[in-house]
C-alpha cells in the first residue's frame, strides 16, 4: 500500500504521524474525533494513541508544577475519555499517567525530605499519633505547609480536598509502611520550585508505558508453554493478536489443535485472514503483525467453525483461550460479542477458560450497569442492503461486546503472569492510584 | 429447521415446476442450470473437470442439432463421451461408495440388500457394482481410466486431510452435485427433489419428509409391477433406488427415515392377491393420511397447544427458522396475544431471515440478531421456543447447530432466573437412536458454504452469467462484454481469505448441521400427543411405532 494512502486514511498511523507536527490542541481534537468516529478502535490502538498524546501534552505543558500538570492531564483525559467511554483503555492510560505524575511528585518530596530534613527522622510519628481523623485525612494535602510551619490546619491548602481522599487511606498505596517517606508527615508542595525535572521523569514513565504496549503480547506469550501442552485441543474466538501470539509461541514447541470460531459478523474477515495466514489489508495495527506466520504454517491443525458450532465441539475441547476488550476490577471482562456463550458453554463442559490480556486493559471500573458497557454496531453486517425491506420491519441488533462475569473465567494471563479473577482487584490497586479512579 | 410445510408444497415436487414462491428465499443456487457453474469445487473427487464438461455440454449439444461444423461435431462427440464416462463412474461411486453417515445409512444398506434380491433390469447393474466394491475398485475399461484413477486417489487423500478427524465417521460420500449418473429407475420427481434438498430449497425435517412422501406417491403412481414378481416384493426394491439416490443428495432426516419405514411396512403388508391398481391407490391413500396425521394435523395441534403457552407481554426467543414455531407464533398472534419475538440466526443458512420476514409481514414485533447477540437477546426473554430435527431416545434435542447454545443461555442466565425452554416437535421426528453429544450423530455439510460470506444469491434475476455466456459470445459482442464484467464483480464481492483454503495445509473448515441439546435444558416437548417432558420421548416413540 502506498504511503500516501496511509496518510489519507485516518487512523492510528495517521494520528501518530500528525502528532509530531500538529499543535497539541489540534492533536487532542484530532484524537477525540478519531475515537468518536471509531477510526481508532482496538484496545491497543486506543492505548497507544492515548499514550503518545499524553506524552505530547506533558512535553507541551510548560510548567514544573505537578498540580498544574495533573490538572492539565485530567482536563485532556476527561475530554478524550468522554469521546469514547467504552474504550476503557483510554481511561486506563490517563490514570497511569496521572499516577506517574503523582509518584514523581511524591518521590521528589521524599528526595527533598531525605536531603533537607534527614535529621528530623525521629519525629515522623508525631502527627500520626494524633487520632484526629481530619488531621489524618488532610495531611497529605496540606502536608507541605506543615512541613514548613507545622500547623495542623491551613485554610489555603485544606480547601481543595477531593471527595476521594475522604474515602482513601491516607497513605499512598505505593509507598511501603515503615519507610521514612511514608511515615513522615512532611509532604512537600507538589512540584516545589526545586523539582524541575518532574516532567522529564514523567515523560520517561510514559515512554515505558509505550514500550510496555509494544511488548505486552510477547510477554504474555512467554507463559504459553505453561498452559498449552501436546495434543490439546484449544478453542478460541476472534482474531486477537494476543491470542495468536500466545498460540504461536506454544506452536513452536508443541503440536496441538486449534478450533477457531469465526465471530461472524463483526470480526470474521479478520479471523479468516488470521486463520489462512493472509494479512488483512486495511489494518492500521502494527505492521509487524502482518509478517507473522499463521499457525497452520507451523504445522498446527486449525479448524474454522461457525460460532453456532461451539457447543457441539466443546465436549472435545481441552481449553478455551480468549482475547478481551477490557478487563474490569471485579474479574469480569468485556469482550467481543459471542464470548459469553462460549465461556458459558465451556463452564457447562467443565472446560477451563483462560483469558489473555495485557495489564493495560485492566480497568479500575466496577460494572454496576452492564448495559452501559455494551456497544452496538453496524446493523448492515447482520442484514445486508439486499434485505433492506426487512430492516424497515424488524429490529435488527448487532452488539459488539459481551460482558462475561468473573465466575466464567478460570484464569487470567497478563504480562505479569497468571492470576485468578478474584485477584485482579489487587493488580488494579497496584497500577492505579485511588485518587485517580475517577479522573 | 423447516421451511413451510403445507399442501402448497405438492407443486414444488414435480420435476418441471419451479419451487413454490415462499421457498424461493432459501435458494442458495438455482438447482438445475447453475449447478454446472459451481460444481468445479463440489464435484466428487473422482470426476474432476470432465464431469463438469459433460454436464454442461450435454444440454447444449441436444439443443442445437441443426447446423454443426465438423469441429463442433467432434467436440460434441467428445463431450458426449466424457459425459458417458463420468456418468458411469459416478454410478459406480453412488452404488459402490457405500452409505453416507447419519440416518441414511440403514436405508442405503437396505437398498443394497434389495438390489441383490430378485433384481429387475436396473437392479442387476448396481448389484454388480456393489459387489465390485468389495474388491478393490477395478477400472472397468482398462488403460483409459488408469491415469485419472491415480489422480483421484491423490485427490481423495487431499480431501481426507481436509476432514476434521473427530467427525471422521460422518464424512461419507460427498453430496451429489448433478443428476448425472443417477440410476435410470430413479423417478424424475425424485431426481428433482434430490437436487432441491441438496440446495436447501426443500429444507427442514418435516418439509423434507412431506416432499419425499409426495415424490414417492408419484413414484408409486407411475409404477408397474414387472412380470414374475409381486408388488409387495418388488416395489420395496424400486423405492430403495429412489431412497439411495435421495440419500446421496443429502443424508436422510430422521423424519424421512421414519416415514419411509412406515411406508415400507405398509407395502410389505399388502396382500399379494390384491390387484395392482387397488394396491397402488391404497398406498397413495396411506401416504396422504400419513402426511395428514403425522405432520399437517399434528402441526396444527402442536401450534394450538404451544400458542396457549404464550401470554400477553411475553418475549419469545427462537432460533433459526422452524416451521412449527412459526405456525405457533402466528397462531398466538391471531388469537390477539401481544408479545415480542426475538429471532437468533446463524451462518451459513440464515434460516431465521425467512421467519423474521414472515412474522414481520404478519404484523408481529420482531427483533433479529445473530449468534453473537444471544446473551443480549436472552436477557429479557420470558420463553424460548425451539424447533427440532429430531428428539433422541435419551431425551436430547437434535436440532440445527446453535440450538444448544440458545437453550443453554436460557438456562444459565446471569440473573439466575431460568427461562422455560419449550420444544415443538411432531412425534414422527422421535427416534430410537441415542446421542450423548453432537459428534455421535450429525451431518457434515459442504465446508465451502462457509467460505462465501454472503449466500450467493442472484440479485438481478439475470440468468447465471457463467452458463449461457459461451453460447452467446459469437453472436452479440454486447452480451459477451457484460457477462465477464458481472462475473468479475461477483468474484470480487465473494473474494475471501479462505478462498483457497483447500490448498493451505493444516487448515480445515467444519460445517456441521446439527447439535445435541442436553435434556436438562429442555423443559417441555409439545407434541401432537400432548406436552411431555423430554424423558417421555422413548415411551411415546414406542407407542407410535408399535401401533
Amino acid at each position: 500500500m502506498p504511503s500516501n494512502s496511509v496518510a489519507l486514511t485516518p487512523g492510528l498511523a495517521s494520528f501518530l504521524k500528525s502528532l509530531k507536527t500538529n499543535p497539541i490542541d489540534t492533536s487532542i481534537d484530532d484524537l477525540i474525533s478519531l475515537l468518536k468516529r471509531r477510526q481508532i478502535r482496538h484496545s491497543r490502538s486506543c492505548a497507544t494513541a492515548t499514550a503518545y498524546l499524553m506524552r505530547s501534552v506533558i512535553s507541551a505543558t510548560r510548567t514544573s508544577d505537578a498540580n498544574k500538570l495533573i490538572e492539565r492531564v485530567q482536563y485532556v483525559g476527561r475530554r478524550v475519555m468522554a469521546a469514547q467511554p467504552r474504550e476503557m483503555v483510554v481511561g486506563n492510560i490517563v490514570r497511569r499517567v496521572l499516577g506517574l505524575i503523582r509518584d514523581e511528585a511524591e518521590d521528589d518530596r521524599e528526595g527533598d525530605f531525605t536531603l533537607s530534613e534527614a535529621g528530623s527522622e525521629s519525629q515522623p510519628q508525631t502527627p500520626r499519633a494524633l487520632d484526629d481523623p481530619s488531621e489524618v485525612l488532610s495531611y497529605r494535602h496540606d502536608g507541605s505547609d506543615r512541613s514548613s510551619s507545622r500547623q495542623p490546619f491551613t485554610s489555603v491548602s485544606a480547601t481543595p480536598i477531593s471527595m476521594f481522599s475522604l474515602l482513601s487511606h491516607p497513605e499512598p498505596e505505593t509507598s511501603l509502611p515503615g519507610t521514612p517517606a511514608s511515615a513522615s508527615p512532611s509532604g512537600r508542595l507538589l512540584g516545589h520550585s526545586h523539582n524541575k525535572d518532574i516532567r522529564a521523569e514523567v515523560l520517561d514513565g510514559i515512554n515505558e508505558i509505550i514500550d510496555e504496549l509494544g511488548q505486552v503480547d510477547d510477554q504474555i506469550a512467554a507463559y504459553a508453554l505453561e498452559h498449552i501442552h501436546s495434543n490439546e485441543i484449544i478453542l478460541t474466538h476472534t482474531s486477537s493478536t494476543t491470542v495468536q501470539k500466545f498460540l504461536l509461541k506454544a506452536a513452536a514447541k508443541r503440536k496441538f489443535t486449534v478450533i477457531h470460531a469465526e465471530s461472524y459478523p463483526n470480526n470474521h474477515e479478520a479471523t479468516h485472514a488470521t486463520v489462512s495466514g493472509q494479512a488483512p489489508k486495511d489494518d492500521d495495527m502494527l505492521s509487524t503483525e502482518a509478517f507473522q506466520k499463521p499457525l497452520i504454517a507451523l504445522g498446527i491443525t486449525v479448524i474454522l467453525i461457525p460460532d453456532s458450532a461451539v457447543f457441539a465441539l466443546m465436549s472435545r475441547v481441552n481449553k478455551v483461550i480468549l482475547g478481551t476488550h477490557s478487563v474490569l476490577a471485579n474479574g469480569g471482562l468485556v469482550a467481543a460479542a459471542g464470548t459469553r456463550v462460549i465461556a458459558r458453554a465451556a463452564k457447562v463442559h467443565q472446560t477451563p477458560v483462560v483469558v489473555v490480556s495485557g495489564v493495560y486493559k485492566l480497568s479500575p471500573v466496577y460494572p454496576f450497569d452492564f448495559d452501559s458497557l455494551i456497544e452496538y454496531g453496524d446493523v448492515s453486517k447482520v442484514i445486508g442492503y439486499e434485505d433492506g425491506d426487512l430492516v424497515d420491519q424488524i429490529d435488527v441488533q448487532n452488539p459488539l461486546y459481551d460482558y462475561v462475569p468473573a465466575e466464567l473465567v478460570d484464569l487470567y494471563i497478563t504480562n505479569l503472569g497468571g492470576h485468578a479473577p478474584s485477584y485482579l482487584y489487587r493488580i488494579v490497586s497496584d497500577h492505579y492510584r485511588k485518587e485517580d479512579i475517577i479522573v | 429447521m423447516a421451511n413451510p410445510v403445507d399442501p402448497a408444497l405438492t407443486s414444488s415436487v414435480s420435476a418441471s415446476q419451479p419451487p413454490a414462491p415462499e421457498m424461493q428465499p432459501a435458494v442458495q443456487q438455482p438447482p438445475q442450470g447453475a449447478s454446472a457453474s459451481k460444481p468445479a469445487k463440489q464435484q466428487p473427487p473422482k470426476q474432476p473437470a470432465k464431469g463438469k464438461d459433460g454436464a454442461a455440454a450435454a444440454p447444449a449439444a441436444s439443443g442445437d442439432g441443426a447446423a454443426l461444423t465438423p469441429a463442433e461435431l467432434k467436440k460434441k462427440a467428445k463431450a458426449e463421451k466424457a459425459a458417458r464416462r463420468a456418468r458411469e463412474r459416478a454410478e459406480r461411486d453412488t452404488t459402490g461408495g457405500g452409505a453416507p453417515g447419519g440416518p441414511g445409512g440403514q436405508h442405503a444398506a437396505s437398498a443394497k440388500k434389495g438390489a441383490s434380491g430378485p433384481g429387475g433390469a436396473g437392479g442387476k447393474d448396481s448389484a454388480a457394482a456393489a459387489q465390485q466394491k468389495g474388491q478393490k475398485q477395478q477400472p472397468r475399461r482398462g488403460s483409459a481410466q488408469a491415469t485419472p484413477q491415480v489422480g483421484a486417489a491423490e485427490l481423495k487423500k487431499k480431501q481426507e486431510e481436509k476432514n476434521v478427524s473427530v467427525f471422521g465417521h460422518l464424512y461419507g460420500q460427498q453430496r451429489r452435485t448433478t443428476i448425472a449418473g443417477a440410476g435410470k429407475e430413479v423417478h424424475p420427481a425424485v431426481l428433482a427433489l434430490g437436487l432441491q434438498m441438496r440446495d436447501y430449497v426443500v429444507c427442514g425435517s418435516s418439509a423434507r419428509c412431506v416432499a419425499t412422501l409426495l415424490a414417492f406417491k408419484r413414484v408409486i403412481e407411475a409404477y408397474t409391477t414387472p412380470l414374475g414378481t409381486s408388488l409387495a416384493r418388488h416395489l420395496t426394491t424400486h423405492l430403495s433406488h429412489q431412497i439411495t439416490y435421495l440419500s446421496t443428495c443429502r443424508p436422510l432426516s430422521i423424519s424421512q427415515g421414519n416415514a419411509i419405514r412406515a411406508l415400507k411396512l405398509a407395502i410389505s403388508s399388502i396382500d399379494p392377491s390384491v390387484p395392482e391398481a387397488t394396491a397402488k391407490s391404497s398406498l397413495c391413500d396411506f401416504i396422504d393420511s400419513f402426511i395428514r396425521e403425522k405432520i399437517t394435523v399434528a402441526d396444527q395441534v402442536i401450534a394450538g397447544s404451544a400458542a396457549q403457552k404464550i401470554q400477553d407481554g411475553d418475549v419469545i426467543v427462537t432460533f433459526a427458522g422452524s416451521s412449527i414455531v412459526k405456525q405457533t407464533l402466528l397462531t398466538a398472534h391471531k388469537q390477539g396475544k401481544q408479545f415480542r419475538v426475538s429471532i437468533i440466526d446463524s451462518r451459513p443458512l440464515f434460516e431465521g431471515k425467512n421467519l423474521a420476514r414472515t412474522l414481520a409481514n404478519a404484523g408481529l414485533d420482531v427483533q433479529y440478531s445473530l449468534m453473537n447477540g444471544i446473551s443480549h437477546a436472552i436477557k429479557d426473554a420470558t420463553k424460548v421456543f425451539l424447533g427440532a430435527h429430531a428428539m433422541t431416545s435419551n431425551g436430547r434435542l437434535y436440532s440445527r447447530v446453535g440450538t444448544a447454545l440458545v437453550a443453554m443461555s436460557a438456562k444459565e442466565r446471569a440473573g439466575g432466573v431460568e427461562v422455560p425452554v419449550i420444544v415443538c416437535c411432531e412425534t414422527v421426528k422421535f427416534t430410537d437412536r441415542v446421542a450423548l453429544d453432537s459428534i455421535v450423530v450429525n451431518e457434515i455439510a459442504d465446508a465451502d458454504e462457509l467460505v462465501t460470506i454472503e449466500p450467493v444469491q442472484q440479485l438481478t434475476g439475470l440468468p447465471d452469467p457463467a452458463a449461457p455466456a459461451p453460447a452467446e459470445t459469437k453472436k452479440g459482442g454486447k452480451a459477451a462484454a457484460s457477462a465477464p464484467v458481472e462475473s468479475s464483480t461477483a468474484s470480487q464481492s465473494t473474494a475471501s481469505p479462505l478462498e483457497d483454503w483447500k490448498e493451505s495445509a493444516n487448515l480445515q473448515l467444519l460445517n456441521i448441521m446439527y447439535d445435541v441439546t442436553p435434556a436438562e435444558y429442555v423443559d417441555m416437548v409439545v407434541t401432537e400427543m400432548g406436552s411431555l417432558p423430554p424423558s417421555a420421548v422413548p415411551i411415546v416413540h414406542r407407542m407410535s411405532t408399535n401401533l
